[in-house]
Protein backbone atom coordinates (compact mmCIF):
# COMPACT_ATOMS: atom_id res chain seq x y z
CA UNK A 1 0.00 0.00 0.00
CA UNK A 2 2.72 2.40 1.06
CA UNK A 3 4.85 1.44 -1.93
CA UNK A 4 2.00 2.05 -4.39
CA UNK A 5 1.33 5.42 -2.76
CA UNK A 6 4.98 6.45 -3.00
CA UNK A 7 5.19 5.35 -6.65
CA UNK A 8 2.10 7.37 -7.53
CA UNK A 9 3.52 10.38 -5.67
CA UNK A 10 6.74 10.17 -7.69
CA UNK A 11 4.69 9.87 -10.90
CA UNK A 12 2.79 13.04 -9.98
CA UNK A 13 5.99 14.94 -9.22
CA UNK A 14 7.28 13.84 -12.62
CA UNK A 15 4.12 15.21 -14.24
CA UNK A 16 4.48 18.52 -12.38
CA UNK A 17 8.20 19.03 -12.94
CA UNK A 18 9.09 16.86 -15.95
CA UNK A 19 8.05 19.40 -18.60
CA UNK A 20 10.10 22.09 -16.83
CA UNK A 21 13.23 19.89 -16.81
CA UNK A 22 12.75 19.15 -20.49
CA UNK A 23 12.47 22.88 -21.15
CA UNK A 24 15.75 23.45 -19.32
CA UNK A 25 17.47 20.82 -21.48
CA UNK A 26 16.23 22.27 -24.78
CA UNK A 27 17.34 25.72 -23.65
CA UNK A 28 20.91 24.41 -23.66
CA UNK A 29 20.58 22.98 -27.16
CA UNK A 30 23.27 23.71 -29.72
CA UNK A 31 20.93 23.00 -32.68
CA UNK A 32 18.88 25.35 -34.85
CA UNK A 33 15.47 24.12 -33.79
CA UNK A 34 13.89 22.64 -30.71
CA UNK A 35 14.95 19.06 -30.67
CA UNK A 36 15.17 16.29 -28.21
CA UNK A 37 17.68 14.95 -27.46
CA UNK A 38 19.45 18.24 -28.37
CA UNK A 39 22.44 18.11 -30.80
CA UNK A 40 25.02 18.92 -28.19
CA UNK A 41 24.93 21.50 -25.46
CA UNK A 42 25.70 25.20 -25.68
CA UNK A 43 24.80 28.55 -24.22
CA UNK A 44 24.23 30.17 -27.63
CA UNK A 45 20.46 30.55 -27.20
CA UNK A 46 20.92 32.13 -23.80
CA UNK A 47 23.18 34.68 -25.49
CA UNK A 48 20.74 35.12 -28.39
CA UNK A 49 17.98 36.24 -25.98
CA UNK A 50 19.92 39.37 -25.12
CA UNK A 51 20.09 40.33 -28.80
CA UNK A 52 16.32 40.44 -29.21
CA UNK A 53 15.57 44.16 -29.02
CA UNK A 54 11.90 43.91 -28.07
CA UNK A 55 12.67 41.62 -25.13
CA UNK A 56 15.09 44.19 -23.76
CA UNK A 57 12.50 46.95 -24.02
CA UNK A 58 9.67 44.91 -22.54
CA UNK A 59 11.91 43.62 -19.74
CA UNK A 60 12.58 47.23 -18.73
CA UNK A 61 8.84 48.03 -18.88
CA UNK A 62 8.01 45.01 -16.70
CA UNK A 63 10.72 45.93 -14.23
CA UNK A 64 9.57 49.55 -13.98
CA UNK A 65 5.90 48.62 -13.62
CA UNK A 66 6.63 45.90 -11.06
CA UNK A 67 8.83 48.09 -8.85
CA UNK A 68 6.60 51.18 -9.02
CA UNK A 69 3.31 49.34 -8.48
CA UNK A 70 4.81 47.40 -5.56
CA UNK A 71 5.86 50.67 -3.90
CA UNK A 72 2.48 52.33 -4.56
CA UNK A 73 0.53 49.33 -3.28
CA UNK A 74 2.59 49.32 -0.07
CA UNK A 75 2.09 53.06 0.44
CA UNK A 76 -1.68 52.56 0.12
CA UNK A 77 -1.92 49.15 1.77
CA UNK A 78 0.32 49.57 4.81
CA UNK A 79 -1.81 52.27 6.53
CA UNK A 80 -4.94 50.19 5.89
CA UNK A 81 -3.31 47.07 7.37
CA UNK A 82 -2.22 49.13 10.38
CA UNK A 83 -5.78 50.45 10.89
CA UNK A 84 -7.16 46.90 10.83
CA UNK A 85 -4.64 45.65 13.39
CA UNK A 86 -4.87 48.54 15.87
CA UNK A 87 -8.41 49.91 15.68
CA UNK A 88 -11.92 48.60 15.41
CA UNK A 89 -12.84 49.39 11.85
CA UNK A 90 -16.51 50.14 11.26
CA UNK A 91 -17.95 47.72 8.66
CA UNK A 92 -14.62 45.88 9.00
CA UNK A 93 -15.63 42.71 7.18
CA UNK A 94 -17.18 44.58 4.26
CA UNK A 95 -14.14 46.84 3.91
CA UNK A 96 -11.80 43.85 4.05
CA UNK A 97 -13.76 42.18 1.25
CA UNK A 98 -13.69 45.45 -0.69
CA UNK A 99 -9.91 45.74 -0.33
CA UNK A 100 -9.35 42.14 -1.42
CA UNK A 101 -11.71 42.26 -4.40
CA UNK A 102 -8.94 42.81 -6.99
CA UNK A 103 -7.78 39.20 -6.47
CA UNK A 104 -11.30 37.83 -6.79
CA UNK A 105 -12.26 39.49 -10.08
CA UNK A 106 -10.71 37.58 -13.02
CA UNK A 107 -7.76 39.45 -14.52
CA UNK A 108 -9.05 39.84 -18.04
CA UNK A 109 -12.24 41.49 -16.73
CA UNK A 110 -10.14 43.99 -14.76
CA UNK A 111 -8.07 44.78 -17.84
CA UNK A 112 -11.08 45.37 -20.07
CA UNK A 113 -12.90 47.44 -17.44
CA UNK A 114 -9.89 49.68 -16.94
CA UNK A 115 -9.36 50.05 -20.69
CA UNK A 116 -12.93 51.16 -21.38
CA UNK A 117 -13.65 53.24 -18.30
CA UNK A 118 -10.29 54.63 -17.14
CA UNK A 119 -7.66 54.48 -19.86
CA UNK A 120 -9.76 55.69 -22.80
CA UNK A 121 -11.78 58.42 -20.97
CA UNK A 122 -8.72 59.82 -19.19
CA UNK A 123 -6.35 59.26 -22.14
CA UNK A 124 -3.79 57.39 -20.00
CA UNK A 125 -0.68 56.15 -21.77
CA UNK A 126 0.09 52.40 -21.55
CA UNK A 127 2.63 52.81 -18.73
CA UNK A 128 0.16 54.81 -16.64
CA UNK A 129 -2.55 52.26 -17.37
CA UNK A 130 -0.33 49.35 -16.32
CA UNK A 131 0.70 51.18 -13.14
CA UNK A 132 -2.91 51.84 -12.10
CA UNK A 133 -3.97 48.26 -12.87
CA UNK A 134 -1.02 46.58 -11.14
CA UNK A 135 -1.24 48.84 -8.07
CA UNK A 136 -4.91 47.89 -7.67
CA UNK A 137 -4.03 44.22 -8.13
CA UNK A 138 -1.27 44.30 -5.48
CA UNK A 139 -3.15 46.18 -2.74
CA UNK A 140 -4.83 42.98 -1.42
CA UNK A 141 -1.44 41.28 -1.11
CA UNK A 142 0.17 44.14 0.79
CA UNK A 143 -2.82 44.55 3.13
CA UNK A 144 -2.86 40.84 3.89
CA UNK A 145 0.88 40.16 4.22
CA UNK A 146 1.69 43.32 6.21
CA UNK A 147 -1.44 42.60 8.29
CA UNK A 148 -0.16 39.13 9.17
CA UNK A 149 3.14 40.67 10.24
CA UNK A 150 1.40 43.34 12.38
CA UNK A 151 -0.74 40.68 14.04
CA UNK A 152 2.43 39.12 15.45
CA UNK A 153 3.60 42.41 16.98
CA UNK A 154 2.75 43.26 20.58
CA UNK A 155 0.69 46.43 20.94
CA UNK A 156 2.12 47.33 24.35
CA UNK A 157 5.63 48.24 23.16
CA UNK A 158 4.10 50.82 20.86
CA UNK A 159 1.85 52.06 23.68
CA UNK A 160 4.93 52.31 25.90
CA UNK A 161 6.63 54.57 23.36
CA UNK A 162 3.53 56.80 23.24
CA UNK A 163 3.32 56.93 27.07
CA UNK A 164 6.98 57.92 27.18
CA UNK A 165 6.20 60.95 25.06
CA UNK A 166 6.56 59.79 21.49
CA UNK A 167 3.95 60.85 18.94
CA UNK A 168 1.83 58.18 17.21
CA UNK A 169 3.75 58.70 13.98
CA UNK A 170 7.07 58.70 15.83
CA UNK A 171 6.15 55.45 17.60
CA UNK A 172 5.16 53.95 14.27
CA UNK A 173 8.48 54.94 12.68
CA UNK A 174 10.77 53.95 15.53
CA UNK A 175 8.92 50.97 17.03
CA UNK A 176 6.44 49.42 14.59
CA UNK A 177 8.25 49.79 11.27
CA UNK A 178 11.54 48.16 12.33
CA UNK A 179 9.57 45.22 13.74
CA UNK A 180 7.48 44.59 10.65
CA UNK A 181 10.18 45.21 8.07
CA UNK A 182 10.40 41.50 7.22
CA UNK A 183 6.68 41.42 6.55
CA UNK A 184 6.95 44.53 4.39
CA UNK A 185 9.84 42.97 2.45
CA UNK A 186 7.85 39.76 2.01
CA UNK A 187 4.90 41.77 0.69
CA UNK A 188 7.23 43.62 -1.67
CA UNK A 189 8.73 40.40 -3.06
CA UNK A 190 5.32 38.78 -3.49
CA UNK A 191 4.01 41.94 -5.16
CA UNK A 192 7.00 42.23 -7.46
CA UNK A 193 6.70 38.62 -8.66
CA UNK A 194 2.92 38.89 -9.08
CA UNK A 195 3.24 42.04 -11.16
CA UNK A 196 6.23 40.83 -13.16
CA UNK A 197 4.45 37.60 -14.19
CA UNK A 198 1.05 39.18 -14.72
CA UNK A 199 -0.63 38.54 -18.08
CA UNK A 200 -4.47 38.73 -18.11
CA UNK A 201 -4.73 42.14 -16.42
CA UNK A 202 -2.13 43.69 -18.73
CA UNK A 203 -3.43 42.10 -21.93
CA UNK A 204 -5.71 44.96 -22.96
CA UNK A 205 -3.55 47.70 -21.46
CA UNK A 206 -0.29 47.32 -23.36
CA UNK A 207 -0.19 49.67 -26.31
CA UNK A 208 1.70 50.26 -29.51
CA UNK A 209 5.40 49.95 -28.73
CA UNK A 210 4.82 49.33 -25.02
CA UNK A 211 4.59 45.72 -23.88
CA UNK A 212 5.45 43.80 -20.76
CA UNK A 213 7.85 40.87 -20.94
CA UNK A 214 5.34 38.02 -20.45
CA UNK A 215 3.01 39.49 -23.08
CA UNK A 216 5.89 39.97 -25.48
CA UNK A 217 6.88 36.34 -24.85
CA UNK A 218 3.32 35.21 -25.50
CA UNK A 219 3.35 36.95 -28.89
CA UNK A 220 6.79 35.49 -29.70
CA UNK A 221 5.62 31.96 -28.79
CA UNK A 222 2.82 32.21 -31.34
CA UNK A 223 5.18 33.37 -34.09
CA UNK A 224 8.44 31.45 -33.68
CA UNK A 225 9.53 28.10 -32.42
CA UNK A 226 13.23 28.15 -31.60
CA UNK A 227 15.21 27.47 -28.40
CA UNK A 228 15.58 31.19 -27.57
CA UNK A 229 12.14 31.16 -25.91
CA UNK A 230 13.16 28.12 -23.89
CA UNK A 231 16.39 29.88 -22.93
CA UNK A 232 14.55 33.01 -21.80
CA UNK A 233 11.99 30.93 -19.91
CA UNK A 234 14.71 29.09 -18.05
CA UNK A 235 16.56 32.28 -17.15
CA UNK A 236 13.34 33.79 -15.78
CA UNK A 237 12.51 30.60 -13.91
CA UNK A 238 15.95 30.53 -12.29
CA UNK A 239 15.62 34.22 -11.41
CA UNK A 240 12.24 33.77 -9.71
CA UNK A 241 13.44 30.65 -7.87
CA UNK A 242 16.45 32.55 -6.55
CA UNK A 243 14.18 35.37 -5.35
CA UNK A 244 11.72 32.96 -3.71
CA UNK A 245 14.39 30.87 -1.99
CA UNK A 246 16.40 33.88 -0.84
CA UNK A 247 13.28 35.46 0.64
CA UNK A 248 12.29 32.20 2.28
CA UNK A 249 15.77 31.81 3.80
CA UNK A 250 16.11 35.40 4.94
CA UNK A 251 12.56 36.33 5.89
CA UNK A 252 10.46 33.18 5.94
CA UNK A 253 8.06 34.29 3.21
CA UNK A 254 5.75 31.35 3.90
CA UNK A 255 4.96 32.70 7.37
CA UNK A 256 3.07 35.58 5.82
CA UNK A 257 1.35 34.11 2.80
CA UNK B 1 -6.31 52.91 22.69
CA UNK B 2 -7.95 55.86 21.00
CA UNK B 3 -11.59 55.22 20.31
CA UNK B 4 -12.03 58.07 17.86
CA UNK B 5 -12.65 56.84 14.34
CA UNK B 6 -10.79 59.69 12.69
CA UNK B 7 -7.38 57.94 12.41
CA UNK B 8 -9.11 54.84 11.06
CA UNK B 9 -10.81 56.76 8.27
CA UNK B 10 -7.58 58.56 7.43
CA UNK B 11 -5.60 55.32 7.30
CA UNK B 12 -8.06 53.38 5.18
CA UNK B 13 -9.27 56.17 2.91
CA UNK B 14 -6.28 56.23 0.49
CA UNK B 15 -6.48 52.53 -0.39
CA UNK B 16 -10.29 52.62 -0.32
CA UNK B 17 -10.64 55.63 -2.62
CA UNK B 18 -7.97 54.40 -5.03
CA UNK B 19 -9.68 51.04 -5.42
CA UNK B 20 -13.11 52.65 -5.65
CA UNK B 21 -12.13 54.94 -8.52
CA UNK B 22 -9.59 52.79 -10.33
CA UNK B 23 -11.10 49.37 -9.82
CA UNK B 24 -14.63 48.97 -8.43
CA UNK B 25 -16.36 51.67 -10.48
CA UNK B 26 -14.80 50.61 -13.82
CA UNK B 27 -15.61 46.94 -13.17
CA UNK B 28 -19.22 47.78 -12.22
CA UNK B 29 -19.56 49.97 -15.32
CA UNK B 30 -18.32 47.09 -17.47
CA UNK B 31 -20.73 44.65 -15.83
CA UNK B 32 -23.62 47.09 -16.27
CA UNK B 33 -22.86 47.33 -20.00
CA UNK B 34 -24.23 43.81 -20.27
CA UNK B 35 -27.69 45.13 -19.29
CA UNK B 36 -27.74 47.93 -21.82
CA UNK B 37 -29.92 46.93 -24.74
CA UNK B 38 -30.85 48.91 -27.83
CA UNK B 39 -33.66 50.66 -25.96
CA UNK B 40 -32.65 51.01 -22.33
CA UNK B 41 -32.03 48.33 -19.73
CA UNK B 42 -32.76 44.77 -20.78
CA UNK B 43 -31.47 41.22 -20.77
CA UNK B 44 -31.25 41.09 -24.56
CA UNK B 45 -27.43 40.81 -24.56
CA UNK B 46 -27.73 37.66 -22.48
CA UNK B 47 -30.35 36.36 -24.91
CA UNK B 48 -28.09 37.04 -27.89
CA UNK B 49 -25.14 35.46 -26.09
CA UNK B 50 -26.94 32.22 -25.34
CA UNK B 51 -28.47 32.00 -28.82
CA UNK B 52 -25.05 31.50 -30.38
CA UNK B 53 -23.98 27.86 -30.63
CA UNK B 54 -20.32 28.88 -30.39
CA UNK B 55 -20.87 30.77 -27.12
CA UNK B 56 -22.84 27.91 -25.60
CA UNK B 57 -20.15 25.47 -26.65
CA UNK B 58 -17.39 27.64 -25.12
CA UNK B 59 -19.32 27.95 -21.85
CA UNK B 60 -19.81 24.18 -21.81
CA UNK B 61 -16.11 23.50 -22.62
CA UNK B 62 -15.07 25.86 -19.82
CA UNK B 63 -17.32 24.24 -17.23
CA UNK B 64 -16.47 20.72 -18.39
CA UNK B 65 -12.71 21.36 -18.26
CA UNK B 66 -13.11 23.05 -14.86
CA UNK B 67 -15.00 20.04 -13.47
CA UNK B 68 -12.59 17.51 -15.01
CA UNK B 69 -9.51 19.28 -13.70
CA UNK B 70 -11.11 19.63 -10.26
CA UNK B 71 -12.16 15.96 -10.05
CA UNK B 72 -8.76 14.73 -11.27
CA UNK B 73 -6.95 16.92 -8.79
CA UNK B 74 -9.16 15.61 -5.96
CA UNK B 75 -8.24 11.98 -6.76
CA UNK B 76 -4.55 12.69 -7.46
CA UNK B 77 -4.40 15.18 -4.58
CA UNK B 78 -5.54 12.64 -1.97
CA UNK B 79 -3.10 10.03 -3.27
CA UNK B 80 -0.22 12.51 -3.13
CA UNK B 81 -1.21 14.18 0.15
CA UNK B 82 -1.66 10.86 1.98
CA UNK B 83 1.84 9.79 0.91
CA UNK B 84 3.31 13.20 1.76
CA UNK B 85 2.03 13.32 5.36
CA UNK B 86 3.57 9.86 5.79
CA UNK B 87 7.07 11.21 5.05
CA UNK B 88 9.60 12.42 7.61
CA UNK B 89 9.47 16.18 8.30
CA UNK B 90 12.55 16.95 6.17
CA UNK B 91 11.39 14.96 3.15
CA UNK B 92 7.92 16.43 3.51
CA UNK B 93 9.36 19.93 3.15
CA UNK B 94 11.40 18.89 0.11
CA UNK B 95 8.48 17.21 -1.66
CA UNK B 96 6.19 20.18 -0.92
CA UNK B 97 8.85 22.49 -2.34
CA UNK B 98 8.94 20.45 -5.56
CA UNK B 99 5.13 20.41 -5.68
CA UNK B 100 5.02 24.18 -5.52
CA UNK B 101 7.65 24.64 -8.22
CA UNK B 102 5.16 25.09 -11.11
CA UNK B 103 3.40 27.83 -9.12
CA UNK B 104 6.58 29.85 -8.74
CA UNK B 105 7.63 29.84 -12.37
CA UNK B 106 6.64 32.48 -14.90
CA UNK B 107 3.31 31.30 -16.34
CA UNK B 108 4.43 31.80 -19.92
CA UNK B 109 7.55 29.69 -19.31
CA UNK B 110 5.51 26.96 -17.66
CA UNK B 111 3.05 26.80 -20.53
CA UNK B 112 5.84 26.95 -23.08
CA UNK B 113 7.28 23.78 -21.55
CA UNK B 114 4.14 21.95 -22.72
CA UNK B 115 4.64 23.36 -26.20
CA UNK B 116 8.13 21.86 -26.26
CA UNK B 117 6.71 18.53 -25.12
CA UNK B 118 3.54 18.33 -27.22
CA UNK B 119 4.33 20.41 -30.34
CA UNK B 120 4.39 19.12 -33.95
CA UNK B 121 8.19 18.96 -33.74
CA UNK B 122 8.03 18.40 -30.00
CA UNK B 123 9.68 15.79 -27.83
CA UNK B 124 6.71 13.42 -27.73
CA UNK B 125 6.34 13.41 -31.53
CA UNK B 126 10.09 12.88 -32.03
CA UNK B 127 9.91 10.00 -29.61
CA UNK B 128 6.88 8.38 -31.28
CA UNK B 129 8.50 8.66 -34.72
CA UNK B 130 11.74 7.24 -33.37
CA UNK B 131 9.83 4.23 -32.09
CA UNK B 132 8.07 3.94 -35.43
CA UNK B 133 4.63 4.24 -33.84
CA UNK B 134 3.71 6.96 -36.32
CA UNK B 135 5.16 8.38 -39.55
CA UNK B 136 3.35 11.73 -39.51
CA UNK B 137 3.53 14.02 -36.48
CA UNK B 138 0.41 13.69 -34.33
CA UNK B 139 -1.40 16.88 -33.37
CA UNK B 140 -1.45 17.03 -29.56
CA UNK B 141 -1.59 20.80 -29.30
CA UNK B 142 -4.80 22.80 -29.62
CA UNK B 143 -6.80 19.93 -28.17
CA UNK B 144 -8.81 19.79 -24.98
CA UNK B 145 -6.36 17.19 -23.68
CA UNK B 146 -3.49 19.68 -23.98
CA UNK B 147 -5.45 22.37 -22.14
CA UNK B 148 -6.50 19.81 -19.52
CA UNK B 149 -2.87 18.75 -18.88
CA UNK B 150 -1.69 22.36 -18.65
CA UNK B 151 -4.45 23.31 -16.20
CA UNK B 152 -3.90 20.18 -14.11
CA UNK B 153 -0.18 20.89 -13.79
CA UNK B 154 -0.96 24.44 -12.73
CA UNK B 155 -3.69 23.72 -10.18
CA UNK B 156 -2.93 20.25 -8.79
CA UNK B 157 -0.32 21.80 -6.43
CA UNK B 158 -3.02 23.97 -4.82
CA UNK B 159 -5.14 20.89 -4.12
CA UNK B 160 -2.19 18.92 -2.74
CA UNK B 161 -1.22 21.80 -0.45
CA UNK B 162 -4.71 22.27 0.96
CA UNK B 163 -5.19 18.51 1.46
CA UNK B 164 -1.79 18.17 3.16
CA UNK B 165 -2.71 20.90 5.64
CA UNK B 166 -6.12 19.27 6.23
CA UNK B 167 -4.50 15.88 6.82
CA UNK B 168 -1.94 17.39 9.19
CA UNK B 169 -4.83 18.58 11.36
CA UNK B 170 -6.37 15.12 11.48
CA UNK B 171 -6.42 13.79 15.07
CA UNK B 172 -3.35 11.50 15.10
CA UNK B 173 -4.88 8.18 16.10
CA UNK B 174 -8.17 8.04 14.23
CA UNK B 175 -6.81 6.10 11.26
CA UNK B 176 -4.98 3.57 13.47
CA UNK B 177 -8.08 3.23 15.64
CA UNK B 178 -10.31 2.48 12.66
CA UNK B 179 -7.75 0.00 11.29
CA UNK B 180 -7.42 -1.78 14.63
CA UNK B 181 -11.19 -2.10 14.80
CA UNK B 182 -11.05 -3.97 11.52
CA UNK B 183 -11.91 -1.38 8.88
CA UNK B 184 -10.40 -1.92 5.40
CA UNK B 185 -8.47 0.88 3.64
CA UNK B 186 -11.44 1.97 1.55
CA UNK B 187 -13.71 2.11 4.59
CA UNK B 188 -11.10 4.13 6.49
CA UNK B 189 -10.85 6.57 3.60
CA UNK B 190 -14.56 7.08 3.02
CA UNK B 191 -15.73 6.89 6.66
CA UNK B 192 -12.84 8.58 8.47
CA UNK B 193 -10.42 10.55 6.30
CA UNK B 194 -12.85 12.03 3.79
CA UNK B 195 -15.35 13.44 6.33
CA UNK B 196 -12.56 14.86 8.51
CA UNK B 197 -10.77 16.59 5.63
CA UNK B 198 -13.95 17.83 3.97
CA UNK B 199 -13.16 21.51 4.47
CA UNK B 200 -9.67 21.26 3.00
CA UNK B 201 -11.20 19.40 0.08
CA UNK B 202 -13.82 22.08 -0.56
CA UNK B 203 -11.33 24.94 -0.22
CA UNK B 204 -8.86 23.22 -2.56
CA UNK B 205 -11.65 22.29 -4.97
CA UNK B 206 -12.96 25.84 -5.15
CA UNK B 207 -9.48 27.23 -5.78
CA UNK B 208 -8.85 24.70 -8.54
CA UNK B 209 -12.26 25.18 -10.16
CA UNK B 210 -12.22 29.00 -10.19
CA UNK B 211 -8.57 28.98 -11.22
CA UNK B 212 -9.33 26.67 -14.15
CA UNK B 213 -12.36 28.52 -15.48
CA UNK B 214 -10.65 31.92 -15.23
CA UNK B 215 -7.25 30.87 -16.60
CA UNK B 216 -6.04 32.77 -19.64
CA UNK B 217 -2.50 31.78 -20.64
CA UNK B 218 -3.00 28.00 -20.61
CA UNK B 219 -6.03 27.93 -22.95
CA UNK B 220 -4.53 30.71 -25.09
CA UNK B 221 -1.27 28.85 -25.75
CA UNK B 222 -2.34 25.20 -25.57
CA UNK B 223 -5.89 25.56 -26.88
CA UNK B 224 -5.48 28.35 -29.42
CA UNK B 225 -8.62 29.27 -31.31
CA UNK B 226 -9.65 25.61 -31.61
CA UNK B 227 -10.31 25.12 -27.91
CA UNK B 228 -11.76 28.37 -26.66
CA UNK B 229 -12.58 28.96 -23.00
CA UNK B 230 -14.51 31.93 -21.56
CA UNK B 231 -11.41 34.09 -21.03
CA UNK B 232 -9.95 33.44 -24.46
CA UNK B 233 -13.38 33.99 -26.04
CA UNK B 234 -13.65 37.33 -24.23
CA UNK B 235 -10.23 38.37 -25.52
CA UNK B 236 -11.11 37.30 -29.04
CA UNK B 237 -14.49 39.11 -29.00
CA UNK B 238 -12.84 42.37 -27.96
CA UNK B 239 -9.67 42.05 -29.99
CA UNK B 240 -11.13 40.86 -33.27
CA UNK B 241 -14.71 42.09 -33.12
CA UNK B 242 -14.64 45.01 -30.68
CA UNK B 243 -17.78 43.36 -29.35
CA UNK B 244 -18.13 44.90 -25.87
CA UNK B 245 -21.68 43.57 -25.40
CA UNK B 246 -20.66 39.92 -25.62
CA UNK B 247 -17.49 40.63 -23.63
CA UNK B 248 -19.52 42.21 -20.82
CA UNK B 249 -21.85 39.20 -20.67
CA UNK B 250 -18.81 36.89 -20.35
CA UNK B 251 -17.43 39.23 -17.68
CA UNK B 252 -20.68 38.89 -15.69
CA UNK B 253 -20.48 35.09 -15.90
CA UNK B 254 -16.81 35.02 -14.85
CA UNK B 255 -17.21 37.51 -11.98
CA UNK B 256 -20.38 35.75 -10.80
CA UNK B 257 -18.70 32.34 -10.69
CA UNK B 258 -15.62 33.76 -8.93
CA UNK B 259 -17.64 35.53 -6.24
CA UNK B 260 -19.79 32.48 -5.53
CA UNK B 261 -16.65 30.35 -5.18
CA UNK B 262 -14.97 32.94 -2.99
CA UNK B 263 -18.06 33.12 -0.77
CA UNK B 264 -17.95 29.34 -0.29
CA UNK B 265 -14.25 29.48 0.72
CA UNK B 266 -14.86 32.35 3.12
CA UNK B 267 -17.79 30.59 4.81
CA UNK B 268 -15.82 27.40 5.26
CA UNK B 269 -12.55 28.91 6.40
CA UNK B 270 -14.25 31.18 8.94
CA UNK B 271 -16.08 28.16 10.36
CA UNK B 272 -12.80 26.33 10.81
CA UNK B 273 -11.23 28.99 13.04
Amino acid sequence: MKLIGRTLLVAQLLFLIGPLLLLALTALSAGETLEFPPDGLSLRWMARVFEIESFRASFMTSLLVAVASTVFSLLLGLPAAYAFSRYTVPFGEAIRLFLSSPIIVPGIVVGLALLDFVVVPFALDPIGALLVAHTALLIPYSVRVVGASLAGLRVDIEEAAVLLGSTRLGAFRSVVLPNIQNGVMAAAVLGFITSFNQVPVSLFLTGPGVSTLPIDMLAYVEATFDPSMAALSVMLAVLSLIIVFATERLLGLSKYV
Amino acid sequence: MSSSSRPVAGLIAPAFCFLLICFIVPVLLLLSTSLQGHAGWSFENFGTFFQSTLNRRVLWTTIRLGVLVTLSSVVLGYIAALSIVDLSAGNRGRVLGLTMLPLMISPVARTYAWLVLLGQAGVLNDFLQLLGVTQQPVRFLFTETAVYLGLLQLFLPLMILSLVSALENLPPDVVTAARTLGAGWLTVFFKVILPLTREGLIIGGTLVFTGSITAYITPAVLGGSRVLMLETLLYQRVHLGNDIKTASVIAVILVGLSFVANYVIRKLSSRKT
